[in-house]
């Protein structure tokens, strides 16, 4: 929401080590001031070297030696990513971890919205009691967690006993090893990063403007569809690109709660690498992943702006 | 007898052991401009949202044209509000803002078109229609909320402290504004405010509240000429109370001893009095005059300090026994007065000056 309304000039507060080189008298108007800021750039390189260095040296050289791998092992050319895109079974696990993705994502933002409006207008020491809950479990271990939801979700889990002795089926239902296990897991571990934005954009709007619209005749789904949503975008899709992409790269709860048939691609790199020991044909679904990736962002930040895609963090 | 057009019956509204409004009684006609005026925590803004749906009374009704409100929820009131906070739909354009109501109505399209094209006329922003309510000053989008509390021509508009968040010149200006619009539409409004000037400028009718009741009710010269108890002289306008002893009351006029001695008789007596009773003697700054006339009375002080006001002066002066007063003679009559300070007589009407018991009932809050 800070995005949209906000005078054009915030910006430029981010530019900070530009700001000492600017003239102090200068009364510049904000078009002036933003292009000579960016023209100035290059001059506030300095200051941001050890940054440069570290992120050059951790993230840039690692992903092209990934790429360099992909291209030379075993042998020098294309043939590992020809491999991965013309294959039927490889594209199935593209398109499965596209679909478990998208499907995390989506019920993720259904379960998250509720919650985040909640602690958004409940009292700031009772919200701040659900916040730790919810922070606690993000720090508790991610594997403790994912068997947790093993042992609740089995043929002979918890949810299936309880469901069978009230009667309500006689078959256990198939809720492991398969994109519902999948899901229901990912979503839980996913929450806390969507619901954290959330929360911040839906405490930035005036529940008075809520009031305004009901007294202007809208119903609450109304006023829902046509005041709350549009203005909780900018957080629904923060923490919908965050969600959806760590989705995409995720190795743990598929692995466990999720069935050979519908197999993701971090576990699929795992296996190129750990079992087949194929470094050029993992290195290259890597790569594939972080493009994939990259698009997408590349995708939202045009279509909704760079501000509402990172909620104006 | 004809049917009130709106009719607060005996509203009470309690937060746990706190009772924000009690037992207001109230009838506005069709086309009034009547407004709620009282310090904050008095009950104003309860009632008010007691009438927009946002509270339920814990008794009481509101009655439109003789049926209940009570059970309808807001968005089916059909009633229109200003808020004290801008709260116009920052996604939304000037123009969509306006239309909105329209829009949830699902009216025709040229419809909503047209009125929106009047509505914006009617507070001048015509030019304004395609900008985002962030691009317009408070002024402004306090008229944009205005043009879409209106846009479906409710029958009552409900304004809550609209102007509160403006510097004094645009409020001025928008007052005159609501002014216009009420003579325009003739729509029905209840206004919030703690301002009693606001109040004065702008209502026919003023409904005075303290502690969650109306203390008193009446335009805007029934509360500064005759002021029904103590709290509603001290609210409106500039008051100075004097310590007084009661003596009698024959047929409304009353007798008084004041403080330094002396007699004064002709008061307007609000209630009955006891002989000898404690009383408070209201008398206007403006009601004092540095001439003797046959029927006034006379009040012996020393000038402290004399102040230019523009049309008036401000003498500040204190009473033989010490009490300070306010007194704001015209600065034509000031012009025939010696200018300095010094121990002097000044005059009183007795008609306009009241009595009121002391504690008739306590003054905290005011």
């Amino acid at each position: 929401m800070a995005g949209e309304v906000g005078p054009p000039s915030r910006d430029k507060e981010r530019d900070g080590p530009v700001v000492p080189l600017r003239n102090p008298g200068d009364a510049m108007s904000v078009e002036t001031e933003q292009s000579i800021a960016t023209m100035r750039m290059p001059a506030g390189l300095g200051g941001l070297l050890p940054a440069l260095t570290l992120i050059g040296l951790f993230f840039v050289v690692p992903v092209l030696a990934l790429l360099l791998r992909s291209v030379t092992d075993p042998a020098p050319g294309l043939q590992n990513y020809a491999a991965l895109l013309g294959d039927g079974t490889y594209a199935r696990v593209f398109f499965n971890t596209f679909l478990v993705a998208a499907v995390v994502t989506i019920v993720t933002v259904l379960v998250a919205f509720p919650v985040a409006w909640m602690l958004a207008i409940m009292p700031p020491s009772l919200a701040s009691v659900m916040f730790g809950i919810i922070i606690l479990s993000m720090w508790t271990n991610l594997l403790t967690r994912t068997y947790a939801w093993m042992v609740l979700l089995q043929r002979t889990g918890v949810i299936n006993r309880a469901l069978m002795a009230t009667g309500i089926i006689d078959q256990p239902l198939p809720l492991i090893n398969n994109l519902t296990g999948v899901t229901i897991g990912m979503v839980y571990i996913m929450l806390p990063f969507m619901i954290l934005p959330l929360v911040g954009t839906l405490r930035a709007i005036d529940p008075m403007t809520l009031r305004a619209a009901a007294l202007c005749g809208a119903s609450p789904f109304q006023a829902f569809r046509r005041i709350l949503l549009p203005l909780s975008l900018p957080g629904i899709a923060a923490g919908g690109l965050m969600v959806f992409v760590m989705s995409l790269g995720y190795f743990v709860t598929p692995a466990l709660l999720g069935g050979t048939s519908n197999m993701m691609l971090a576990e699929m790199i795992a296996q190129l690498i750990q079992s087949l020991l194929n470094w050029g044909l993992g290195s290259a679904a890597a790569f594939i992943l972080l493009i994939a990736t990259m698009a997408l962002y590349a995708l939202q930040l045009r279509l909704v702006g760079a501000r509402r895609a990172t909620g104006g963090i | 007898m004809t049917q009130p057009f709106l009719s607060i019956r005996k509203l009470r509204k309690a937060f746990g052991a706190f009772t924000a409004v009690h037992d207001v009684t109230l009838d506005i006609p069709k086309g009034e401009f009547l407004t709620f005026l009282g310090p904050s925590g008095s009950g104003k803004s309860t009632t008010l949202y007691a009438i927009a749906g946002f509270q339920d009374p814990s008794s009481g009704d509101v009655l439109l044209q003789g049926k209940s409100l009570l059970a309808v929820p807001s968005h089916k009131r059909n009633i229109g509000m200003v808020f004290q906070r801008y709260t116009l739909f920052p996604h939304l354009s000037v123009a969509e803002n306006v239309a909105f109501p329209l829009r949830v109505r699902r009216r025709p399209d040229a419809e909503v078109k047209k009125k929106v094209t009047d509505m914006l006329a009617l507070v001048r922003l015509e030019s304004f229609a395609e900008r985002l309510p962030g691009a317009l000053s408070g002024g402004q989008q306090q008229r944009v909320a205005l043009a879409r509390a209106l846009a479906y021509d409710p029958p009552i508009l409900l304004m809550d402290e609209p102007l509160s968040a403006l510097d004094k010149k645009l409020r001025e200006e928008i007052q005159a504004e609501i002014r216009r619009i009420h003579r325009e539409t003739g729509v029905t409004i209840l206004y919030v405010t703690h301002d009693q000037e606001e109040a004065l400028h702008l209502s026919d009718r003023i409904a005075l509240f303290k502690d969650g009741r109306i203390e008193q009710t009446g335009t805007g010269e029934d509360l500064y000429l005759r002021p029904a108890t103590d709290f509603v002289a001290g609210f409106i306008g500039n008051s100075n109370f004097l310590a007084a002893e009661h003596l009698e009351t024959v047929g409304g006029a009353a007798t008084i001893r004041l403080a330094d001695g002396s007699l004064v008789s002709g008061i307007s007596a609000n209630g009955s009095f006891e002989r000898g009773q404690k009383t408070r003697l209201m008398i206007r700054p403006e009601a004092f005059r540095l001439e003797r006339n046959p029927a006034s009375a006379e009040l012996t002080v020393d000038v402290v300090d004399i102040a230019f006001y523009g049309e008036r002066r401000r003498i500040v002066a204190r009473t033989t026994t010490g009490q300070e007063i306010d007194i704001r003679p015209t600065s034509a009559a000031m012009a025939a007065h010696d200018a300095t300070p010094s121990r002097r007589q000044v005059f009183f009407d007795p008609g306009a000056a009241f009595l009121f018991p002391v504690e008739s009932n306590s003054r905290k809050g005011a």
